[in-house]
């Protein structure tokens, strides 16, 4: 009796929703930068799931776990950027006093 | 085989480890132990690849996500000051409307993804690297490019958007 591919991806499908519901929720960028990961690893979960239950063997659902590393990686850094820039221009974190993007 | 139960108490452990972990997270006001449990996630997470039989991804998963995003957003939560107060946390204007929306769209496709999918997942023959690497070097050779691209214009972007230049620097250092 091994693990169905079910729970896998109610796995998947919590932690999605977890950072789903961080994203909506919590107001500090750095956090709401956090759940985007938490949401983009669930994604990730989902994505070897079905590939080993129904890819071939080529693990074409691995390659694209390996670019949504890519660009997880990419999206944090360039986020951190914005946050830091914006932070240097007027102290704050919390997104809902950075409503504008005038400098 | 003999040790059929190792396999569900495992993926038992990694699954409370990894949704714990993530609500935590959406949960903890202290953010540099949110950034911590973070990392704890993404470490179940790759204990779950392993149990896939996705080593490679496993170890792409320590190296990118525990290592290296998981050490930005501490840079990050350390560069800033954030507020404390209970009012950051969770009882604000958005609260209501984001509980209902993520409920009314999570509970169904739970339940859904639940009950669809009962078979289990086919043991892997072998490592899944060599497979892993034929793929990324000859079909998905073009996005691979393409992502190396990715990746410098972000480094490129990141440099250019944090880079102070020399009069902010002279106003900053005044300033100190």
């Amino acid at each position: 009796m091994t693990v169905p591919l079910g729970a896998y991806i109610a796995v998947s499908a919590v932690l999605f929703f977890t950072g789903c519901a961080g994203v909506l929720v919590r107001r500090n960028a750095v956090v709401i930068l956090m759940c985007v990961e938490l949401m983009l690893n669930a994604a990730n979960l989902a994505l070897v799931a079905f590939s080993r239950k129904y890819g071939s063997i080529d693990e074409r659902g691995s390659v694209f776990v390996i670019f949504v590393f890519v660009i997880a990686a990419a999206e944090v850094a360039v986020g951190l950027a914005i946050i830091l820039s914006a932070y240097r221009n007027r102290p704050v974190v919390d997104v809902d006093e950075i409503h504008q993007m005038k400098g | 085989m003999t040790f059929d139960f190792v396999e569900p108490v495992v993926f038992a452990v990694l699954s409370i480890g990894v949704i714990a972990g993530g609500v935590a997270v959406v949960m903890l006001n202290r953010i540099t132990a949110a950034a911590l449990l973070m990392a704890f996630t993404f470490l179940s997470m790759a204990g779950m690849f392993v149990l896939l039989g996705a080593e490679t991804i496993a170890a792409f998963q320590v190296l990118i996500y525990v290592g290296a995003i998981t050490v930005l957003i501490l840079y990050g939560v350390m560069f800033t000051k954030f507020s404390t107060s209970p009012r950051a946390l969770f009882f604000q204007k958005q609260t209501p409307l984001a509980a209902v929306f993520v409920a009314a769209v999570a509970v169904p496709i739970v339940i859904v993804a639940t009950l669809s999918f009962t078979g289990a997942p086919p043991r892997p023959g072998g490592g899944d690297l060599p497979a892993l690497a034929t793929s990324v070097f000859t079909d998905f050779a073009f996005p691979f490019e393409i992502a190396s691209v990715l990746l410098l214009a972000a480094m490129v972007g990141a440099i250019v958007l944090t880079k102070r230049d020399d009069q902010e620097e002279a106003a900053a250092r005044r300033r100190r």
